[in-house]
């Protein structure tokens, strides 16, 4: 096996989770340290570097949003990955608000929890982007100095607020936007409340950048928490899904 | 009211007949003595001759008073015998003195006797009618005061258990009844107090069911049907000494207490059920959360060793199936606990406008394996219809259907699912062939748990698919029912006001 490339921290009370994670991860190319508790997780951080760190949001003692906030005071960039339950959008919410970089629904698959954790490796890796850089995801392309989004090449005409959301969600191409995120970056934060605005708003863009707005391949909806705008990787990974063939090329995938 | 005096007149000759021994004893007694007081009277104004010209008077003191304390003909009596006493008094004086003219002494007595009559007749007239009044005022002050007493126990009576046996001893006891019968419809129970010399049950019900109520006044027995509004709910009848007046108050007080009754059963029912509701959703929950860890585990193990690879086929199959059922158990684990939220009512609903096709399609292809064996026809009136609602909601309510519709329709028919406007609301329908589904059993279908007792009903499934369908439609002000007979088959249907789309959009 080569040299891990992905080093991980996974933080979870649970010893089955952390069981059933680690052979295939470290099967994969990850490199797993785990930790019981927030506590635990903070002092690993503090004596060694990691790549990305799994964090699960229900633990006894400080507990998952607690620890998030304090990874956050000392690695602003170190992505975080919540491991989290459905129907704890509130949870959800609160993670992204901390500063998560995702989060995972549980009982997850392996394949979805690799492909969001090197989403988010990813995304850090990458060069900072420049503000007024031009975004190309797919058939979308979106020239923020020139305020221009086309689709194919075909310019598709937006109102500001659309073409404001567009930018706001393909510049964190990737990652889940929350509807408080959205509505303060592009309406201001006397309108975060604002969901059916935004959802709205939302519905006009599809049927501007998508072929099939209900059925959408770009603009995402986490649902009762906010947006995504896929990112390359992940339009490649929807395009190969669900033939079988290609779950064999991404499990090959970290050993090339 | 005359209706009210008649029974009061009838009792009062009825215990005069009874008491008839007595009561010639006491008139023969009082007989005497008037005649006795005249006696003396006639002797006394004889034998002073100043009392003479005012002894008509002094017979009138007597006769007044006869006819006032005990009656016409007593007083009858007495007015004859002052004549006959006077006369034979006037006469013995006459023989002595010769003063008197005997015709004239005999036309005086006529006249003074029909006088007399007259003034017995007058004045006891007057007397029977104030003593009547006085005794009618006075049963009624007392069936007053027993009515009385009858609210304020029934108002005191412990609701917990059925009221009706209390209702009927409270009701012999107070007012002093020979025996009761109370028919309470409802529960279709008699309750009775006392002796009854013939079936009381079939009394009772009769008058239910004949709607009679009447009262015998030789029997003493009275009949009503309680009635709530006008609606009959049971029936009383009484045998014994009350008026029609009252029995129509008794029944009236009796229907009401069987409505508080039932209105408190009701309420602590309520009460009870929202309870071991809440309890339920809580447990619900809990275990729904216990169960995330583990599914996590396994799902990350069997998903990890597809991942890995370097299985042999019949590993990967298998490998599968351990992921598969992990996520049928998820499946199952979310709605129980989407369930214990709505019931809970946690749930907040989240509406959107929602495309009807793209939710449809969801739908379908969502349940893919399930739907492999039949065929589906979505017919939609408008393609691009669109509804707001809560997108989560809607689907779990037409995956319900339509995985309802797989379980228990014939094998490779058709299951039509169809969305059609109508006034405010639009209408869902999945319809499928299938065994009939009995009358009975359509509205509790839509309750938890609630299992079909028919053999052929009879599928794998939790029992609470359809109360979340209902549930989902209802937190969108909407209503769920569902048609079915053996030919045409069995259509469910939702329908989802569609003015909540309005609402979202102003």
């Amino acid at each position: 096996m080569s040299q891990p490339d992905i080093r991980i921290l996974l933080v979870d009370d649970e010893s089955a989770i952390r069981r059933a994670l680690r052979p295939p991860l470290s099967e994969l190319g990850f490199e797993v340290v785990e930790a019981i508790r927030g506590e635990e997780a903070l002092q690993l951080l503090r004596s060694s570097s990691f790549d990305a760190v799994l964090l699960d949001i229900n633990m006894p003692g400080i507990g998952g949003i607690e620890t998030l906030r304090r990874i956050r005071a000392v690695a602003p960039r170190l992505p975080v990955l919540m491991l989290t339950v459905r129907d704890a959008e509130e949870e959800k919410v609160k993670a992204l608000d901390e500063g998560a970089d995702d989060y995972i629904t549980k009982p997850f698959s392996i394949r979805e929890l690799i492909a969001r954790i090197r989403t988010a490796v990813r995304r850090v890796r990458a060069p900072t982007r420049a503000e007024d850089a031009l975004i190309e995801i797919g058939d979308i392309r979106l020239t923020p100095a020139q305020k221009r989004v086309t689709r194919r090449g075909q310019a598709v005409h937006l109102t500001r607020k659309e073409y404001g959301i567009l930018h706001c969600l393909m510049f964190h191409a990737g990652r889940p936007v929350s509807n408080a995120e959205l509505l303060t970056t592009v309406w201001g934060a006397e309108y975060r409340e604002e969901v059916e605005y935004l959802r709205t708003f939302v519905r006009q863009l599809r049927k501007k950048i998508e072929d099939d707005p209900s059925n959408p391949k770009y603009l995402l909806t986490d649902v009762y928490v906010g947006y995504r705008f896929v990112d390359a990787e992940m339009l490649l990974e929807q395009a190969a899904d669900p033939a079988p063939a290609a779950e064999e090329v991404e499990a090959a995938d970290p050993q090339n | 009211m005359p209706e009210a005096s008649n029974p009061v007149r009838i009792i009062l000759f009825g215990s005069l007949a009874r008491g008839s021994g007595l009561k010639a004893l006491l008139f023969v007694l009082q007989c005497a003595l008037g005649i006795i007081g005249v006696i003396l009277a006639a002797a006394l104004a004889h034998s002073f001759d100043w009392l003479l010209p005012v002894a008509a008077l002094i017979y009138l003191a007597i006769v007044v008073p006869t006819a006032l304390l005990c009656g016409f003909w007593q007083a009858v009596i007495v007015s004859l015998s002052a004549v006959v006493v006077h006369s034979f008094f006037t006469a013995r004086q006459a023989l002595f003195h010769l003063a008197a003219d005997p015709a004239n002494t005999i036309t005086d007595n006529a006249v003074t006797l029909v006088a007399f009559v007259l003034i017995a007749l007058v004045v006891s007239r007057l007397s029977a009618r104030v003593n009547r009044n006085a005794q009618q005022a006075e049963t009624r002050g007392e069936e007053m005061r027993d009515l009385y007493e009858f609210t304020r126990r029934t108002l005191a009576m412990n609701l917990h258990s059925e009221p009706g046996q209390q209702l009927a001893e409270l009701v012999q006891e107070i007012f002093a009844l020979e025996a009761v019968v109370i028919f309470d419809a409802d529960l279709h129970q008699t309750y009775q107090a006392g002796f009854w010399n013939q079936d009381p049950q079939d009394l009772a019900q009769n008058v239910y069911y004949f709607e009679t109520a009447d009262d015998d006044p030789v029997s003493g027995i009275g009949r009503r049907v309680l009635r709530l509004g006008a609606v009959p709910i049971g029936s009383v009848v009484v045998r014994g000494d009350t008026s029609p007046m009252t029995n129509n108050a008794i029944a009236s007080l009796i229907a009401t207490t069987f409505d508080r009754y039932r209105a408190f059963v009701n309420e602590s029912h309520i009460e009870t059920e929202r309870r071991t509701e809440q309890l339920r959703a809580t447990v619900l929950d809990n275990l729904a959360h216990a169960y995330k860890t583990p599914l996590t585990a396994i799902r990350a193990a069997s998903t990890g060793l597809g991942e890995m690879g370097r299985l042999s086929a019949p590993q990967s199959e298998l490998v599968a199936l351990i992921d598969e059922q992990a996520a049928v158990l998820n499946e199952l684990t979310n709605r129980l606990l989407t369930t214990a939220r709505l019931d809970a009512d946690e749930v907040a609903l989240r509406a959107a406008p929602v495309g009807v096709r793209s939710l449809i399609d969801e739908v379908v292809s969502g349940l893919k394996e399930r739907l492999a064996s039949m065929k589906v026809s979505v017919q939609l009136e408008d393609e691009k219809l669109e509804l707001c609602c809560d997108r989560q909601l809607m689907r779990a309510l037409l995956t319900q259907y339509i995985d309802n519709a797989c379980k228990y329709s014939i094998y490779g028919t058709t299951i039509s699912i169809g969305v059609a406007r109508a006034h405010a609301e639009t209408i869902f329908s999945v319809h499928s062939l299938g065994s009939e589904i009995p009358p009975a059993e359509r509205e509790r279908i839509f309750d938890r748990y609630y299992r079909s007792s028919m053999s052929s009903h009879r599928a794998a499934g939790t029992g609470i698919g359809l109360a979340v369908a209902k549930r989902a439609a209802q937190m969108h002000g909407g209503h769920v029912w569902v048609s079915s007979s053996q030919t045409e088959g069995t259509t469910f249907f939702a329908a989802i006001p569609t003015a909540v789309l309005q609402r979202s959009f102003s």
